[in-house]
């Protein structure tokens, strides 16, 4: 009996179109997902498109999105008898609900299971296309597609199934059942985003996480791009226990399918009879209000009660379906999240300001508007067909406006709400927070109210589609062509806002600024979009199919002559509206603005690099000394500034041409002064670069004076990002956006080996070589050399001016303040220009002047920023030598980025980081001092001693400031804080190391890449500092500055570090250490086993362990190979795990080094108190990919 | 009064549905009678403004339906064949709906219109249920009292009675009656004693094509002579089918009861018998049919 169910209903499920539907959508994902390089699952960098990883993840990620389908699939075998009524009559037969149940789950599973095998054939068919790039694209081996598929895919499909088959069986309806599935898909992002933002959770998840996801992460997270490429996720560990665990779950469900499948249906219940038996009585005493005759209508009377009629019918149609409810439960899990953790760094949350709150709403709630939007105007414009209600509403007296615009109402008022909900789950937050400053107006005005016209418009053409539609689906797929068109073709190359539908820009909202930059050109979009909805509007009401069976072609046919009076008149004002604000945006745009795409930036600055690089090499003459007038008018987005530069030639040559450079794009060179020069070479308008010949080559040791004039004004609107820089409150600008440099600057240069090759450039340019001698003759900045300065800002008087140097005057003139800025020693020829309404808080330390200038509102880390600039500069004039300045000032700046730059004395902040992070909870990192501290390092790492622009460069800079935080962190909270830090600049540095593109490099050997010279510096300069002693260290590092300090080329290298650390080392195993943690890429491997304590006689406790140790070396892909460890490796045992958690002094029973080699090795360790957990290396300061079995639990012997 | 030129209509697959339909209408109820498929539907759509004939004239007091739909709709009950109500909505916020839709503008009109027409229908009392529940004759009795709303003067009704019991059925023609003598009531449906029993005048369409026209009780009197009766058992049907033109019959009593058609005796035991509207209309039938077989073998 069950085979017969089983094949009955497979082939029945199989000739269903559903079937057929999903597997095609799921394959044309797929296809999409692998041959278009804008959307990629598990591939990117050296990890290629078919590798083992990228089809794992492709599997899991169209999985999880397969629940939906699995559901129709399942849910179909429970409703569908009751909907066609065949229900009792299969009922009555005699098969066996088991049979019966069984027979149909196992048939539709195997046909879901059978759509979902098109995700694997996708990706296999797509990876033979031909035009992909060859460099993705690894050896085709069927085994791992099989192997995802069997390992990861087929359990999913089966939990889902038997999942929301027990859903369908206890609801007996499609609409619950997937009620139900976005139900779980709630409360699993729910979960495992709460979870997983937790690194300490990450076990747990790998478990029980029933996609497999967690269990799949948890083995490759720190794969390198080699293992990506080659290994499958093994079915053993983590994924065997959790793929088990989701067939058990299974069966559960299954289980409970049975147990609530009822054979019979049920009646109503005794309560609700009575309920309903007293309310009939209730009523029956009501008498009818009888007319003799009935009213008659009044068409004209009845506009304003039709409106209002149709709208509320609309309206509750949207709030009481049960779909809006569910979405908008998915957005508020989804945003809760995303709101709580908002701007969390090292796991310090901010202060959730409300501009701060803005951008994650977006992100994580954004979506959802677009889908009620989308979903409801679909529903909407079929709902009277579809319930058979449209015979009896067209043949009244309705008038055709009366079906349109309720529905546009509806929609529209429907997304306010929506929005309205989004911004109380962040007001939510914030009073959660203990945050009461709600400021209300910037949730309306930066958030509700564009984003409601911008859905609106949405609306408008989801109702338009909808209405030229043969059916709702056709409509929704007509929506969701449009929304992947609007994402692809800018993507492509059509990026002018005045085509793509509804483009209204995006706006990055700021304290400081509000919505100055982007604000204007979004609500011109705006105006320019509405008339073209105005046109969709009437086109929609023209062709609005009232009755049965009329075509739209018929419609079409009709068109010209409906086509009058008031739809004529709206439909003009709509085109006068928007071709008046279209011509106004073009002539914004791209007459007085240039229109240029972004492959037309990537073609230039290609072109920019095949014409150019050559002169890379030419010697120029150094900048001594910077005179600069700088006229900043905030309020008119204008800039002005005159310049005077000293040069010498020091290159030991004569310099017979200047490479002048100007590049920023919004800024114009509008004059240079060379004396006795002549251009030969002027390609300014399109690359920035001008070769002047000099009449008279420049000798050796020859001075010369150039003067140069340059302004910046935003002369009007642009279809690109507008400039971020010169804003209305917060300028912030450095010279390279406004003053002419000398000699050719790599720093533009395309970067990504894709879009290099497409344009017949070799795939990377790489570094110097740290033996390249000739290469330090430019350091890490640039073309910037050491210069004295004297700068003059002007600005309105409102506002105040910052830019390095001693204020030498500060004065008002009329509606001006002007500020002289004179430096006292040499300083780098880099810097910064600001000015914004600030507040000022300062305080005098040992003759230098702190100083916060901040946003009148975010005042709220002013004092820790001063704390902790006093606690640097402490450290690092005991430790490292003078401080160059007698002033020190944070200055703030709109958060259109997030970062801190130190320039001379002065270090711009972002106002998303630091400013309102919330440190006040003691136990929770401090980055706030720890970002002030890295950026006054750089006052030494950078400012005094600049390494040579070659391999290694930025550890000079970037790892020494980590390093002297490192060390202001270790006075300021203990070694206890940074050793939960660490623990996150471990992990980032092991996450990161698998998308690495070129190769990864031994740190003194580093190439400008981010996640070995802060991440991994750091945790490789405190293991340095642990062994060899933070004074030792630190007199040696003294040593270096002294050597470098200020001087111009040759300049410094980590040849230098590295003997610096090697004359520290002591002994061998020292030596290796230095060798293994600078000149190689070295992985640890440390573990503890069968740890067991026992009392001893004398007193106190004696605990035996097994440690376990093993080292390797890396190459650039990240192959391994095995090598001797032999060293001193910490021990320690606890009385609370050491994970990331506040460990209290006295949880630590010992804490000492012991010699280790590879291997195994029993070691015994001797305590007062009894040990609950013992670990090797248990602070985590080797890099260790395994962390957590470094640390054991000890058991009783 | 309404009038129908020459209205034809041709679906997109080809089937002509309506065929040179040319009718008068005048005040007062008028049957439209034909089988299932004949037509009727279309025809009622059409004059209802859902639907475009592809060809003819449809006027109602002069009127042109096809170019001021407006000023037809203003004036038109509707209860098509077949309808559906939103789900969760009670009869009275329903039909109050409705009135709006129909142009009842003030709130305390409508309250008239609408407590007024479900006493009148009889669906007073459930008048706080969903109509998504209601049972067919319930559903189809909320219809009528959605057309009658506003004091229509061009009603329509497409299969009425369908899914009625009896005792609805007599409600609802009753209340058609009552309607029926001052406006224009069209009665479409398959069933005979429905226009018998209430409508003034009357036409058979078949196929698209109207076959007969006229008063019920003339039609009934010009067959008069033609029709025999005669009483046979159930297993000589089918020799009486080879043998004579049966043009209805039924059981009664376990034995078939068959009438046939002929101007003169027929001999074999039949006699003649006053035809009822149910003969003519299923003459009418069996002539349509045989004029489409005799057609079908010419071709």
């Amino acid at each position: 009996m069950f085979g017969s169910i089983f094949r009955f209903e497979l082939f029945y499920q199989l000739r269903n179109p559903v079937f057929i539907v999903t597997a095609l959508i799921f394959f044309l994902l797929t296809f999409g997902a692998v041959t278009l390089e804008d959307i990629q699952i598990g591939s990117g960098g050296n990890i290629h498109v078919n590798s083992p990883y990228a089809i794992a993840q492709t599997v899991l990620i169209m999985s999880l999105f397969y629940m939906f389908a699995t559901t129709a699939f399942v849910a179909n075998v429970v409703v569908r008898d009751d909907e066609s009524g065949f229900g009792p009559m299969v009922r009555s037969t005699r098969v066996s609900k088991f049979d019966y149940l069984l027979g149909r789950f196992t048939g539709a599973f195997v046909a879901a299971l059978a759509g979902f095998a098109s995700v694997p054939l996708a990706m296999l068919i797509g990876s033979q296309m031909p035009w992909l790039d060859q460099e993705t694209l690894g050896p085709t081996a069927l085994g791992h597609y099989v192997h995802a598929f069997f390992v990861f895919g087929a359990p999913n499909v089966l939990i889902t199934s038997a999942i929301f088959f027990a859903v369908a069986c206890v609801a007996r309806s499609m609409m619950l059942s997937y009620v139900g599935v976005v139900v779980f898909l709630v409360l699993y992002f729910l979960l495992t985003g709460l979870a997983g933002s937790q690194p300490e959770y990450r076990d747990t998840i790998a478990l029980f996480e029933p996609f497999g996801l967690g269990a799949f992460s948890d083995v490759t997270r720190y794969w390198s791009a080699e293992e990506s490429n080659n290994l499958v996720a093994a079915f053993e560990g983590s994924v065997a226990y959790n793929r088990g665990l989701v067939l058990m779950l299974s069966m559960l469900a299954f289980s409970v399918a049975f147990w609530r499948y009822s054979f019979s249906e049920k009646g109503m219940s005794a309560r609700q009879l009575k309920k309903d038996a007293n309310r009939e009585k209730k009523e029956a005493l009501v008498a009818p209000n009888v007319v003799s005759r009935l009213p008659v209508p009044n068409q004209a009377a009845s506009a304003s009660a039709r409106l209002l009629a149709r709208t509320r019918l609309e309206t509750g149609m949207i709030f009481k379906s049960p779909a809006f409810f569910v979405l908008i439960l998915l957005g508020l899990t989804n945003s809760g999240g995303a709101l709580w953790f908002a701007n969390e760094l090292y796991g310090t949350p901010s202060v959730p300001m409300t501009f701060a709150l803005i951008l994650p709403l977006l992100g994580s709630f954004g979506i959802i508007p677009i889908i009620i939007a989308i979903y409801f105007a679909g529903e909407l414009v079929w709902r009277d067909r579809e319930r058979g209600m449209n015979e009896l509403i067209d043949s009244t007296a309705l008038p055709n406006w009366a079906y349109f615009i309720p529905k546009v109402i509806a929609v529209s008022a429907v997304l306010i709400v929506t929005l309205f909900i989004a911004s109380l789950a962040a007001i939510f937050v914030q009073l959660l927070r203990g945050y009461v400053d709600l400021e209300l107006h910037k949730y309306f005005f930066w958030f509700i109210l564009p984003f409601a016209v911008d859905m609106l418009m949405i609306a408008i053409l989801a109702v338009f589609l909808q209405s030229l539609s043969s059916s709702k689906y056709v409509g929704w797929g007509l929506m969701a062509i449009y929304l992947v068109a609007s994402i692809t073709l800018v993507s492509i190359g059509f990026e002018h806002p005045l085509y793509n539908f509804g483009e209204t820009g995006f706006v990055r909202v700021s304290d400081m600024n509000g919505t100055d930059v982007g604000g204007a050109k979004s609500w011109w979009l705006r105006l320019y979009w509405s008339g073209v909805c105005l046109i969709l509007s009437v086109l929609s009401y023209l062709f609005w199919r009232r009755g049965v069976g009329i075509s739209i072609a018929s419609q079409i046919r009709r068109f010209p002559s409906r086509f009058k009076g008031a739809p004529a008149g709206v439909a003009f004002a709509g085109l006068l509206v928007s071709a008046t604000s279209g011509a106004w945006l073009f002539y914004q745009m791209n007459v007085i603005s240039e229109y240029v795409t972004s492959d037309e930036v990537e073609e230039r600055l290609a072109d920019y690099e095949k014409s150019f690089l050559q002169y890379e090499g030419v010697g120029q003459p150094s900048i001594t000394s910077v005179e600069l007038n700088v006229d900043l008018f905030p309020a008119d987005d204008k800039a002005y500034f005159e310049g005077t530069y000293q040069l010498i030639n020091d290159t030991g040559a004569p310099v017979n041409e200047l490479h002048v450079v100007f590049q920023d794009g919004y800024s114009e060179l509008v004059n240079i002064d060379i004396p006795s020069a002549t251009l030969t070479l002027d390609e300014g308008e399109d690359y920035g670069y001008q070769i002047f010949a000099l009449e008279q080559p420049m000798l050796p040791g020859e001075e010369m004076t150039v003067t140069f004039q340059s302004e910046r004004i935003k002369k009007a609107l642009r279809t690109s990002d507008e400039d971020s820089r010169l804003v209305k409150n917060g300028i912030f600008l450095n010279n390279s956006e406004f003053a002419p440099q000398f000699g050719f600057d790599r720093s533009v240069l395309l970067q990504d080996r894709a879009t290099r090759r497409k344009y017949d450039l070799p795939a990377e340019l790489r570094m110097p070589k740290l033996e390249d001698e000739a290469a330090r003759e430019r350091n890490y900045v640039g073309n910037v050399d050491w210069v004295m300065s004297d700068i003059t800002v002007t600005t309105s008087a409102d506002q105040t001016p910052v830019a390095p140097g001693k204020v030498v005057s500060d004065r008002i003139e009329g509606d001006r303040r002007v500020v002289r800025f004179q430096s006292t020693n040499p300083i780098l020829g880099f810097f910064s220009i600001q000015s914004a309404d600030y507040s000022a808080t300062s305080r005098q330390h040992d003759g230098i002047e702190l100083e916060i200038y901040h946003h009148p509102t975010h005042a709220f880390n002013a004092e820790r920023m001063l704390d902790a600039m006093a606690v640097s500069l402490d450290y690092f004039q005991k430790n490292f030598g003078p401080y160059q300045f007698d002033h020190a000032r944070i200055i703030e700046f709109p958060g259109y980025a997030s970062f801190a730059q130190a320039f001379a004395g002065t270090v711009p902040y972002s106002e998303r980081i630091g400013f309102i992070a919330n440190a006040a909870d003691g136990n929770d990192i401090d980055y706030v001092t720890y970002v002030t501290a890295h950026e006054y390092g750089h006052q030494y790492w950078a400012h005094q001693l600049i390494s040579a622009y070659m391999q290694g460069g930025t550890m000079l800079v970037e790892t020494m400031a980590q390093y002297s935080a490192l060390m202001v962190m270790k006075q300021m909270y203990g070694e206890e804080q940074i050793r939960r830090f660490l623990k996150y600049e471990l992990d980032a540095y092991l996450s990161a190391r698998g998308g690495e593109v070129i190769e990864e490099l031994p740190l003194y050997r580093v190439e400008n890449q981010g996640y070995i010279h802060y991440r991994k510096g750091a945790v490789v300069m405190y293991l340095l500092q642990d062994r060899l002693g933070e004074d030792r260290v630190n007199r040696m590092l003294a040593a270096l500055l002294e050597q470098y300090r200020f001087k111009g080329q040759p300049y410094a290298t980590t040849i230098d570090l590295v003997a610096g650390f090697k004359q520290l080392a002591r002994d061998d195993s020292e030596r290796r250490l230095v060798a293994d943690l600078l000149e190689e890429i070295t992985l640890y491997d440390f573990s503890v086993v069968d740890a067991t304590v026992r009392p001893l006689p004398e007193g106190g406790f004696e605990t035996t362990f097994i440690a376990s140790v093993k080292k390797m070396y890396a190459d650039g892909e990240g192959a391994e190979q095995d090598a001797e460890f032999n060293n001193l490796v910490d021990v320690g045992a606890f009385t609370k795990r050491p994970d990331y958690d506040v460990l209290e002094p006295e949880d630590v029973l010992l804490f000492e080094m012991r010699p280790m080699k590879s291997g195994q090795q029993s070691i015994v360790i001797v305590t007062a108190e009894k040990p609950l957990f013992i670990g090797i290396d248990p602070y985590s300061k080797f890099v260790d990919r395994k962390g957590d079995d470094n640390i054991i639990e000890v058991s009783e012997s | 009064m309404l009038s129908l030129n020459g209205v034809t209509h041709v679906y997109p697959n080809g089937t002509r549905a309506l065929d040179d339909i040319n009718l008068v209408i005048p005040k007062g109820m008028f049957g439209l009678l034909g089988p299932n498929g004949a037509g009727k539907s279309t025809l009622m759509r059409s004059v209802a403004t859902l639907q475009t004939p592809t060809s003819g004239m449809m006027s109602f007091d002069g009127i042109n339906i096809e170019a001021e739909p407006e000023k037809i709709r203003a004036r038109l009950g509707y209860l098509p064949q077949d309808f559906g109500v939103y789900p969760r909505v009670t009869a009275y916020d329903l039909l109050d709906h409705m009135a709006v839709l129909k142009g009842i503008a003030t709130k305390s009109e409508r309250r008239d219109t609408v407590e007024t027409l479900l006493a009148q229908v009889n669906l007073w009392e459930v008048r706080k249920k969903a109509i998504a529940g209601f049972s067919g004759g319930m559903r189809q009795r909320f219809g009528i009292a959605q057309a009658l709303i506003g004091n229509p003067d061009l009603i329509i009704t497409d299969e009425p009675t369908a899914g009625l019991d009896p005792e609805e059925r007599n409600r609802f023609l009753n209340l058609l009656a009552e309607i029926g003598e001052n406006v224009v009531v069209i009665l479409s449906t398959h069933i005979v004693e429905d226009v018998a029993d209430l409508c003034p005048r009357m036409a058979v369409i078949v196929a698209g094509q109207v076959q007969l026209e006229g008063a019920p009780d003339d039609l009934i009197a010009a067959s008069k002579g033609s029709i025999w009766e005669k009483t046979i058992a159930r297993a000589q049907m089918s020799d009486y089918a080879e043998q004579f033109n049966i043009i209805s019959s039924r059981l009664q009593a376990g034995r078939s009861v068959i009438h046939i058609m002929s101007d003169s005796d027929p001999g074999s035991g039949f006699v003649s018998v006053d035809g009822g509207l149910e003969d003519v209309y299923f003459t009418t039938l069996a002539k349509t049919r045989e004029e489409a077989a005799t057609s079908a073998i010419n071709e």
